[in-house]
């Protein structure tokens, strides 16, 4: 009995206990609906900022300390999410209407298939006059309709960079910055011998690289003055021939690399084409090693991609009169320039390139400038209106790589069958073609 | 000793030697890389030891806005997460393991649906209704959707488990006066245990890396995961080790608090 009546103790202690720890429990519980990770709060007044851009750490690290720094009109909420998730995010909370977002921040295919969900933005680049953004840009932000869906934010290309080492391999009469697709070939193959049969050149063909950018913006259009209309011309079949061959000098290891400036840094390869955003640590803390070099040339032209990025408020933006401050101050010049001095991003603005910029994003200041300058240049833009589907798209180029370089299977089949697949997509979207494409309507492979 | 004896007893020592390395070596690898400096991982071949230790970039990494509060969210989740799962998911298995009902089968059957849908298909439905029910962008929104993913694990287990404690023993509680519900906490409970520490493992993991759901229901108060992943994946290989080591320690220390009670499962005595 006695046994018992202590048992019986020992349950309500224990039972007390726990029911101390429950009490507890439950304000801690309430108290902790979750704390911020976003820097500012959020909350009440500050800017809620979603972005596809500046997702890496040290990239978002300077960026946040840029906002923290130039931008005092508002708290901002740097949020940067990779593009499903942005596309996912936008959609669910405007569908619902529950807006959270005030400041939307990505390259023009991330904005383009929310056009209806954002907010006209004439009066904003209207009041923007003196920041001197050209026609292109701003027509571009029209997403294909009549009124500004986005403010440019800042544009990136694709260029070459090349470890001065290679420069002993260039063959006689192939001078540097400006060659050919078949003087560069030539190039790569002498340096590839000269290596002791070890490729020097790599490209980002990794599972997150951006390699279908080299085939869309660069060598098609430099072999056929088209992105989709040529697809399957006999001139792309003769620029696919081209990478057949120069695959065959490129490091195989190139299917791993999905940002070019590892393998440049740890001495894997010496030449890389790529982002400049993905190639500015290549450099390091010796840049008197590197040349950045703008792409070659080819039969029609140089054909190089512009990257734009643009600032949309969405519909029903709790903040947005914050947020078109916050798009005031991104777009100013010192922002800009500070933008392209700390990731790399080249501003949209007619803003001064400062003489002191870091050594490696001068490098490429000065291989853009090039680039863009060179007489017969040929800009191609991301496709344009595709959408969600910009995957796809970019997947059917990266298959004709596959199938012709890895697998080996004849060009001309290999062009035939994607551009089925190309067409399949194009035919669902109807989208007018873009540069450098003729402005046709429906968009498709002849 | 027999020669044939021996030569068992050192292939199942080799065994246990090779999966621990299996498990150990990824682990150390990630933790050499994760302490090493940036140029020394450009080095080829890599050193395997410690040569040139440096905690920059994991100290850069753990600066990185939101990560503080990313573990406390995580953990938060992980915990409402386990305690939610299993205040649902251990009646259930004991309905499962203890009573015959019409449909039993199915039943079990159907509790694997919620894992049969892919998130990716939810995303934006579960997103609207969170943002309706104005859960959106809380940790609660987080913890309902991974105890929904974790129940079905939770009960499975707990009946498995159930399904061992003899049943006469529990009878024989209440001949002895016991009430169901004390029956259940002192006769059945104690020896269900080690089921309901693996199935509260299994909660804890499966919110702890749970990534897409947490990124779809919060912006501004995201898990650990949900916060650095995106991020990681684009950042340099150094981030990345630094990320993974940040990423796995917890979840280690969680396994090593629930180990004693797991292993008791198998009868051991090891604590």
């Amino acid at each position: 009995m006695t046994n018992r009546i202590n048992d019986d103790l020992r349950i309500s202690r224990r039972g007390l206990l726990g029911l101390g720890l429950g009490v507890a429990a439950v304000p801690a519980l309430t108290a902790c609906g979750g704390v911020s990770t976003s820097g500012a709060d959020g909350g009440e007044g500050s800017v809620s900022f979603l972005s596809t851009q500046f997702t890496q750490v040290e990239e978002r690290q300077r960026f946040e300390k840029i906002l923290g720094d130039r931008v005092t009109a508002a708290k901002v909420a740097f949020n940067p999410v990779d593009a499903s998730t942005f596309g996912t995010t936008v959609k669910s909370q405007l569908d619902a209407g529950k807006v959270q977002l005030s400041l939307l921040g990505g390259v023009h295919g991330d904005l383009a298939p929310h056009a209806d969900r954002l907010m006209d933005l004439d009066d904003l680049l209207g009041s923007l006059g003196d920041r001197g953004f050209t026609s292109d840009l701003t027509d571009l932000a029209k997403l294909s309709g009549s009124t500004t869906k986005y403010v440019p934010w800042m544009q990136a290309t694709y260029v070459l960079a090349v470890h001065k080492k290679a420069l002993e391999w260039l063959p006689s009469g192939v001078v540097t910055p400006q060659m050919t697709y078949d003087q560069f070939l030539s190039w790569m193959t002498a340096a590839r011998q000269g290596n002791g049969n070890k490729p020097v050149f790599g490209i980002p063909a990794g599972p997150k690289g951006l390699y279908h950018r080299f085939f869309q913006g660069f060598l098609l259009p430099s072999f056929t003055g088209g992105q989709v209309t040529t697809f399957r011309s006999p001139d792309a079949v003769t620029a696919w021939q081209y990478m057949k061959e120069l695959w065959a000098q490129t490091a195989p290891a190139s299917t791993n690399y999905d940002s070019m400036q590892e393998p440049l840094q740890r001495g894997e390869v010496l030449v890389a084409w790529d982002h400049v955003a993905r190639l500015r640590d290549a450099p390091g803390d010796k840049p008197g090693d590197w040349l950045m070099l703008p792409a070659p040339s080819g039969p029609k032209g140089l054909g190089y991609m512009l990257v734009v990025a643009g600032l949309a408020i969405p519909n029903g933006a709790p903040e947005a009169a914050k947020a078109k401050e916050v798009v005031k101050a991104l777009t100013t010049g010192d922002v800009q320039v500070d933008v392209l001095r700390q990731n790399a991003f080249f501003p949209v603005t007619n803003a001064q390139l400062p003489t002191d910029l870091p050594a490696a994003v001068g490098l490429e200041a000065a291989a853009v400038k090039r680039q863009q300058e060179t007489a017969g240049a040929i800009v191609s833009l991301p496709p344009v209106g595709v959408g969600a589907r910009d995957a796809e798209v970019g997947q059917v180029f990266k298959n004709v790589f596959k199938e012709v370089c890895l697998d080996g299977k004849p060009v001309q089949g290999v062009l035939d069958s994607q551009a089925g697949q190309l067409n399949a997509i194009l035919d669902e979207l109807k989208v007018a073609c873009w540069r450098p494409d003729p402005a046709g309507s429906p968009c498709r492979v002849a | 000793m027999s020669a044939r004896r021996r030569w068992e007893r050192a292939a199942i020592q080799a065994a246990c030697v090779a999966i621990t390395l299996f498990m150990g070596v990824p682990l150390y690898l990630i933790a050499l890389a994760a302490l090493s400096s940036r140029d020394s991982l450009n080095q080829f071949p890599l050193p395997l030891l410690p040569t040139d230790p440096s905690t920059e970039t994991m100290s850069t990494f753990l600066q990185s806005t939101g990560v503080t509060g990313g573990f406390i969210n995580s953990l938060t989740v992980g915990l409402g997460t386990v305690v939610l799962a299993l205040l649902v998911g251990v009646p259930a298995g004991y309905a499962v393991a203890r009573y015959a009902f019409r449909g039993k089968d199915t039943y079990q059957l159907i509790l694997l649906l919620t894992r049969a849908l892919p998130i990716v298909v939810l995303s934006v439905p579960l997103a609207r209704i969170f943002l309706d029910t104005g859960l959106y962008d809380t940790t609660y929104a987080v913890m309902l959707l991974h105890t929904a993913l974790a129940l079905p694990t939770t009960v499975l287990i707990t009946a498995a488990i159930f399904v061992g404690v003899s049943h006469e023993q529990e009878e024989a509680a209440m001949i002895f006066g016991a009430s169901p519900l004390q029956a259940f906490l002192r006769v059945v409970a104690p020896q269900a245990l080690p089921g309901i520490a693996a199935a509260a493992m299994f909660a804890f993991m499966l919110s702890w890396n749970e990534v897409l759901g947490a990124t779809v229901l919060t912006l501004n108060q995201r898990t650990l995961p949900a916060q650095v992943l995106t991020t990681l994946a684009d950042s340099p290989l150094a981030y990345r080790f630094a990320g993974g080591l940040a990423l796995v320690l917890p979840a280690l220390v969680f396994i090593a608090v629930m180990r004693r009670y797991l292993l008791n499962m198998w009868g051991t005595t090891l604590r």
